[in-house]
């Protein structure tokens, strides 16, 4: 497995490189939206700017370190019927996408780490003060919003098997995580309502949760139990995907792709 | 001109016909369409939760601003967006000399041939709460102000259109991205809110260089009353100096294609 | 026997597409199905190392026995055994002992070389450094890849792309080949090249393959057996001389004179063509000897041919009177 995953990284890596325009360009594109809200929010509260300016630097760090797009490759791959190519290979295809996720994520940590360092010499609002131990607390929530979100967007995905239009529905998905996950505002800006759906809901685990680690602004119980139901959701989504993964294979075997 | 508006009815005659053919995509698009403009009457709604004025407009006059960005995005979707990929991959394969052989203006065949028309439902979407914004504030637009907001929207709607087309002309050269049209969204999300909100040399950005605030302001302005000549005149010089521009541009690029192209 | 098929079934259910507008509403929680049989009641066995040409027209149920034979269809019903493997099951093994190539879908990455494929099937298909190695050399050599191996796949032509889709898809050794359609859209000197080292290849390793083309020169040029389908039926499995000699069961007589005679051609056989100075004749088998000697003897031959019928006739034959005699 080791190995296979060496040459799987590799090529990853090599098909990176070949796109590394359109890369860079999907970067510049996906912090504009989150820019925008934060000068709307710096409007609204002018007081309250470096907390502002602080929380959406980090919506767009996490945003980006927990991205998923497998839901328009593998929706794409169906509908092409190169998906076969993965399904007569020894390997089963998640594999692929758990590689590319790897390399285009260490690449994103390659370029916004040094930039938030660097802004942070001149901008006070970017310092961090914690300690090792809510660092790796963090970093633990980041891999768990990715984990999270790889699980959703990969399943509905699959589902590329059944209906044409599962970017149509991934979307809707999105934009209702939105509002629930921390994008249009911090989570403690919402209305009560919102706000306690969020809590049992996926899609806060996936950004806003990280946030409130590394901004400090939850306390021991909620960071556990923010883990607690954090795993619950990726337990649901595991399976959810195994079951999917199966029922889909049979439905392409009747169909064909 | 005559002739343009001949063929460009042609197109639109053809596209309907193909998407009759799709017609039970109806609900869908219908769907996403209330869905589309819901969402984003809840974000203002988030913000509105948190204060009583966004870069000095009240709600209801937000509400009017986002009507006229649902209505032109609605007309970006219906009639520029469904083009992009398709000059991309003409591009890409070297099927554009078939379009460059025909006897109708490149351009303008790269730019109309393919339209979305479910898209226009976006459109009455938005002037449906274009009206809704202008109830809520009760006030009742003159009939000057009405003219104005007809000038400044079809400025806008040229000034988007320059836009679009030198995004899309770069196609020639950066063709390893499938879909540049999110480039030009991430510019254009900037337009959904006043420019009042914006500060430093961001609004000075987005007034003269990329004038997203240009294209949804002044048109909302008007409609509220709240409107002068002289920018009215303005809006409308530089849609004609970005159309120039935009024009400029694709004919540099179909020189640079044609002496390159093997 | 590595590939045995048993009363081999694929239907689909297609659904029907109403037109109206009530009716596209009404569509939502109704759908109407059609069912269609794409394969009906097919059987054959392939002994290891054979390479069996399928041919069909479009639509006939070639790629649907080929994807059904790869796994990647469940049959509806029927019994199928390759290598000692259920294919539809999927097993690892099964999946490491076979491969399947589609002319019109390639599994190579369009943006990188196709060198870094190969390290990718190397790492998949758990194939250790010496005979990845060896394997390559040998496929680089017959291939002749050595110039395409760096290069982006996207930067190749449509020939060496598949010269190279056949490498990615042998580098594991594979005992059963299944190949779609792997000369289509390519010139004649590359569908030439790629011929031939399908020939060579199964020579060397006794692979058995399967093969379908649309054409004629794939099979005659690698297949003794062929296998022809039509409305997912069977209708011929046997040698190709054999069909040659059932459906046609004469030569192509070309005849050139330096003076021309005069004479009744009808006499001789089926006249397919004449001009000033040339006949074309189609003569029965036990006579072409007889005609041609009497043509030499009697008059001024500047040149004479005797041909097989070319196998596109064949074919159409053989399809004719499948329709004749079938419905």
């Amino acid at each position: 497995m080791v190995r296979k995953y060496a040459a799987l990284l590799r090529m990853k890596y090599m098909e990176m490189l070949a796109y590394r325009l359109a890369t860079i360009v999907w970067m510049t594109g996906a912090i504009t939206q989150p820019l925008i809200t934060m000068a709307v929010w710096i409007n609204i509260d002018p007081s309250q700017s470096d907390a502002f300016f602080f929380y959406f630097m980090a919506v767009i760090f996490v945003e980006r370190m927990t991205s998923a797009w497998d839901v328009w490759e593998l929706d794409r791959e169906i509908r092409e019927g190169t998906f076969s190519n993965y399904i007569i290979r020894p390997l089963h295809p998640i594999h692929w996408a758990i590689a590319e996720n790897v390399v285009y994520k260490l690449l994103f940590l390659v370029i916004l780490i040094p930039m938030w360092a660097g802004a942070a010499l001149f901008v006070p609002a970017l310092r961090v003060e914690i300690s090792m131990s809510q660092l790796l607390l963090f970093l633990a929530a980041v891999l768990m919003g990715a984990l999270l979100r790889f699980l959703l967007s990969y399943t509905c995905g699959l589902l590329g098997f059944w209906i044409t239009k599962v970017a149509a529905i991934y979307s809707v998905l999105e934009v209702i995580s939105l509002f629930l996950s921390g994008r249009i505002a911090p989570l403690s800006m919402l209305p009560p309502l919102l706000q306690q759906w969020s809590i049992f809901l996926p899609f806060r685990y996936m950004i806003g949760f990280p946030i409130d680690l590394i901004s400090q602004a939850a306390n021991g119980h909620e960071v556990r139990q923010g883990f607690m139901i954090a795993s619950v959701w990726a337990v649901i989504f595991i399976m959810m995907l195994q079951w999917i993964w199966k029922a889909g294979l049979k439905k392409n075997q009747a169909v064909g792709g | 001109m005559g002739r343009y508006w001949r063929i460009f009815r042609e197109f639109f005659r053809a596209c309907f016909v193909e998407e009759l053919e799709y017609r039970s995509e109806f609900l869908g698009n219908l769907v996403s369409s209330f869905f589309g403009i819901g969402i984003a009457i809840l974000t203002i709604h988030i913000f509105f939760y948190q204060t009583d004025r966004l870069g000095g407009w009240t709600y209801a006059d937000v509400l009017v601003l986002l009507g006229v960005f649902n209505t032109l995005k609605g007309w970006i979707d219906f009639a520029l967006r469904p083009n992009m990929p398709r000059l991309l991959e003409h591009v890409r394969r070297g099927t554009l000399d078939y379009i460059l052989t025909k006897p109708v203006d490149g351009m303008f065949y790269v730019s109309f041939r393919h339209l979305v028309f479910w898209r226009l439902i976006d459109v009455a979407l938005g002037l449906g709460l274009i009206v809704y914004g202008l109830a809520e504030k009760h006030y009742m637009p003159s009939l000057v102000d009405i003219l104005v907001f007809l000038i400044t929207m079809a400025s806008s709607l040229v000034l988007i259109y320059s836009l679009w087309m030198m995004l899309m002309t770069t196609s020639f050269w950066v063709i390893r991205i499938d879909d540049l049209s999110f480039i030009f969204d991430s510019f254009f999300e900037t337009a959904r809110f006043p420019i009042g909100m914006y500060r430093g040399w961001v609004r000075v950005i987005l007034t003269y260089v990329l004038p997203a605030a240009v294209i949804t302001n002044m048109p909302a302005l008007s409609l509220l009353g709240k409107w002068n000549m002289a920018t009215a005149l303005i809006a409308g010089l530089l849609a004609v100096v970005f159309l120039w521009l935009a024009r400029r541009f694709w004919r540099f690029a179909l020189r640079s294609y044609t002496s390159a192209s093997s | 026997m590595m590939i045995e098929v048993q009363h081999l079934h694929k239907s689909f259910r297609v659904h029907v597409r109403q037109a109206g507008w009530l009716d596209a509403v009404r569509h939502l929680w109704k759908r109407q199905y059609q069912v269609v049989e794409a394969v009906k009641d097919i059987s054959f066995t392939i002994p290891k190392g054979e390479i069996v040409g399928f041919l069909g027209p479009n639509g006939a149920g070639k790629t649907t026995t080929m994807k059904m034979l790869a796994g990647l269809l469940h049959p509806t019903s029927g019994k199928m055994n390759v290598g000692g493997f259920v294919p539809f099951e999927q097993r690892p093994e099964f999946k490491k002992m076979m491969s399947l190539v589609m002319g019109q879908k390639s599994q190579l990455i369009w943006d990188i070389p196709p060198m870094e494929t190969f390290l990718v099937n190397k790492a998949i298909y758990e194939i250790d450094d010496r005979t990845f190695r060896r394997t390559l050399d040998e496929l680089v050599e017959l291939l002749e890849l050595q110039p395409l191996l760096t290069k982006p796949t996207r930067s190749l032509s449509l020939g060496q792309r598949m010269r190279c889709e056949l490498a990615a898809a042998l580098l594991h050794r594979p005992t059963v080949l299944f190949l779609d359609e792997p000369t289509i859209g390519l010139d004649v000197h590359t569908q030439e090249k790629v011929r031939r080292f399908i020939a060579e290849y199964n020579r060397e390793h006794q692979t058995t393959i399967l093969l379908t083309s649309h054409y004629m020169g794939d099979v005659t040029a690698l297949c003794d057996r062929i296998m022809m389908i039509n409305y997912g039926q069977l209708i011929y499995d046997g040698e190709l001389s054999v069909l040659t000699e059932k459906l046609a069961p004469y030569k192509r007589l070309e005849v050139r004179f330096s003076e021309v005679p005069n004479a009744r051609w009808e006499d001789y056989g089926e006249v397919a063509e004449v001009e000033d100075s040339q006949v074309v004749l189609r003569v029965n088998r036990e006579r072409v000897a007889e005609v041609s000697a009497h043509f030499l003897q009697h008059f001024h031959v500047y040149d004479i041919n005797i041909q097989d019928p070319p196998m596109e006739e064949v074919i159409t034959r053989a399809f004719q009177e499948e329709l004749s005699h079938g419905s």
